[in-house]
């Protein structure tokens, strides 16, 4: 995503005139410290992507391009969004998925304060740095990848 | 506890201070039963949201306890205030006995704004020794990273705010966050942030720009006018708060964390003058962090006993450095030594340091998987040796990074907790 286009959304938009026009039609749903327990067991056998991203993470909206991409070219692609911020941002998350056309994939925002667990229960080694993804293989064996995800590592890491 | 005249009719009771206690002491681990038996009154006397809420017979509650990252300061005369933000506000408050009772909180800005409060970035209050109430922080302008940089006052002891200004004076709809605010012996107001004008100017210029820059402006008359914006550094990383301490009576030392060779986050350090002079530019960690990503932990520094030397504290994972570590930077030298790992167990982090009666006191917060604990050390010794880290607190709810506060009469740890409300709770006291 350019600057120019960051900037022409910033001035297209305030955050309270957001807050009061967008639907709620979205597919977040909230994340407890036993949903990604349920998620992995969702996958049984095969191996799928998990980006963890959040509205106040400039680089995360560097990758939630190439995936926003990924996706128009591979509805399959096995993707889970992950978005660490607390539930009740949700109506700016869904705006920011919408720009990418990321709106409709499945999706999971932070719904318990104690962030601390939550990061605990998708890994216990993750500090929070974003973004951050999970490449998971069909036994479930994964790798970890802090920054900024390129066509290339996702090819490295997930050949696909 | 008697009832004080002008204070928040919410104030606790000594019965319910009791039973909480009580709770407290059955719920917590054997550490921290030590440690409130031994720190008394104090840090049980806290209140929580929750609690204050049942109480309200659904009434809004607008207090320190439910305000969302608040921070604080000792004024000259050992009075603790304290801002936080809620519901579009900051809202001042005051206790004039340690953190047992607060005043009714003040509204500083009559216009709603939408005020950024997170761990790293959070209103900051300081008290000059006139009483000039100084008040800083940043409003979020759109969703996309964007911001101003707000500034206010009060001289009126805390009665009324003048109307908030923005002081990044570039007129742009950029990134401008992350503030901090010192105020130094001689009385200059520094403020400095993370700003985005020169990333935008390189965007247009269709170039490249790693991170973002950091940016100050500075008041000799505790904040009726300040200087124009002055560059401290390009490249610095985005999303993490800087810390700031005397260099000097009129200059200040900060340390941010900095973009190096375009994907390494590690951290630097200048010295910021009053008329735009930065000097000592160095850096100041080399961890070789390789990160293209918001690492949101910002460093904490304090001065050394040596003039021009300051105790740092910092996180990273990088290949040389990884969790928290500690050290001694020399501004003379421009070399960080006695670097020693604090803390590098996974989920440990947000170290603040604070040095007072020639004792210098790290604490962080830690997390085991089920709970976060907070975690105290001390050096007698300059910071060449530490003590055994030592568990004051243990909580399974949320809680906001640890800070703490030098006063006149001691060394505060300022946290505010979903668990024990906002504790504001002297660590440096001997029968610890």
């Amino acid at each position: 995503m350019t600057s120019n286009r960051l900037l022409s959304a910033a001035a297209a938009l305030c955050v309270g005139l957001l807050m009061s026009t967008v639907a709620l039609a979205d597919s977040i749903q909230p994340l407890g410290t036993g949903t990604f327990t349920e998620l992995k067991a969702g996958f049984e056998g095969k191996p799928f992507v998990v980006s963890l991203w959040s509205v106040d993470c400039l680089p995360c909206r560097v990758e939630l391009e190439l995936l926003g991409e990924l996706k128009k070219q591979d509805p399959e692609f096995p993707l889970l969004l992950i978005s660490t911020d607390v539930i009740e941002k949700r109506e700016e998350a869904v705006y920011i998925l919408e720009e990418y056309g990321l709106e409709t994939i499945p999706s999971w925002m932070f719904a318990d304060a104690f962030i601390e667990r939550l990061r605990f229960s998708i890994d216990p080694t993750w500090h929070g740095e974003l973004p951050r993804s999970y490449f998971y293989a069909a036994d479930h064996s994964f790798k970890a990848h802090s920054g900024i995800l390129t066509e290339e590592k996702l090819q490295e890491f997930f050949p696909h | 506890m008697l009832p004080i005249r002008g204070l928040d009719v919410l104030t606790m009771p000594m019965c319910l201070m009791t039973s909480k206690r009580m709770k407290w002491l059955f719920s917590a681990g054997m550490t921290v039963l030590m440690t409130t038996l031994l720190w008394g009154a104090d840090a049980a006397a806290a209140e929580n949201c929750q609690s204050l809420r049942e109480r309200s017979a659904g009434q809004q509650v607008i207090s320190i306890h439910c305000g969302g990252a608040p921070s604080a300061t000792v004024d000259a005369d050992g009075r603790l205030w304290a801002a936080f933000v809620q519901d579009k506000h900051v809202y001042v408050t005051r206790s004039d006995d340690n953190g047992v009772t607060y005043t009714t909180p003040v509204r500083v800005n009559s216009e709603p704004e939408d005020t950024e409060y997170n761990g790293e970035n959070r209103p900051k209050i300081l008290v000059a020794e006139d009483g000039t109430v100084l008040l800083s922080w940043t409003t979020k302008t759109s969703p996309n990273f964007t911001g101003e940089i707000r500034f206010t006052r009060s001289t009126d002891a805390g009665k009324t705010f003048e109307t908030p200004r923005t002081m990044n004076d570039d007129g742009l709809m950029t990134g401008h966050r992350f503030d901090s605010l010192f105020l130094t012996a001689s009385g200059k107001l520094y403020l400095t942030w993370i700003d985005k004008r020169d990333l935008d100017a390189s965007a247009a210029r269709g170039e490249t720009y790693p991170g973002a820059a950091i940016y100050y402006t500075v008041s000799d008359d505790l904040g009726a006018s300040f200087t124009p914006n002055f560059r401290v550094s390009h490249n610095s990383c985005e999303c993490c708060r800087i810390a700031m301490a005397p260099y000097g009576d009129d200059e200040v030392a900060i340390l941010w964390r900095q973009i190096y060779d375009e994907h390494i986050r590690d951290h630097a350090i200048a010295v910021l003058g009053a008329q735009g002079e930065v000097s000592g530019l160095t850096r100041a960690t080399v961890d070789d962090w390789f990160i293209d990503a918001c690492p949101h932990h910002g460093p904490t520094m304090v001065q050394a006993e040596q003039p021009g030397q300051y105790h740092i504290s910092w996180f990273s994972d990088g290949n040389l450095h990884s969790g928290i570590h500690y050290g001694r930077h020399d501004m003379a030298t421009g070399t960080t030594e006695n670097i020693i790992q604090v803390d590098g167990t996974p989920g440990a982090g947000h170290p603040y340091l604070a040095r007072y009666d020639n004792t210098l006191y790290m604490v962080w917060k830690g997390f085991d998987g089920m709970a976060s604990q907070l975690q105290l050390m001390r050096s007698q010794d300059d910071g060449a040796t530490w003590s055994t880290p030592q568990t004051l607190f243990n909580t399974e709810r949320a809680s906001d990074h640890p800070l703490l506060v030098t006063a006149p009469q001691g060394v505060f740890l300022s946290w505010s907790t979903e668990e024990f409300g906002y504790l504001f709770t002297e660590i440096s006291d001997d029968k610890q």
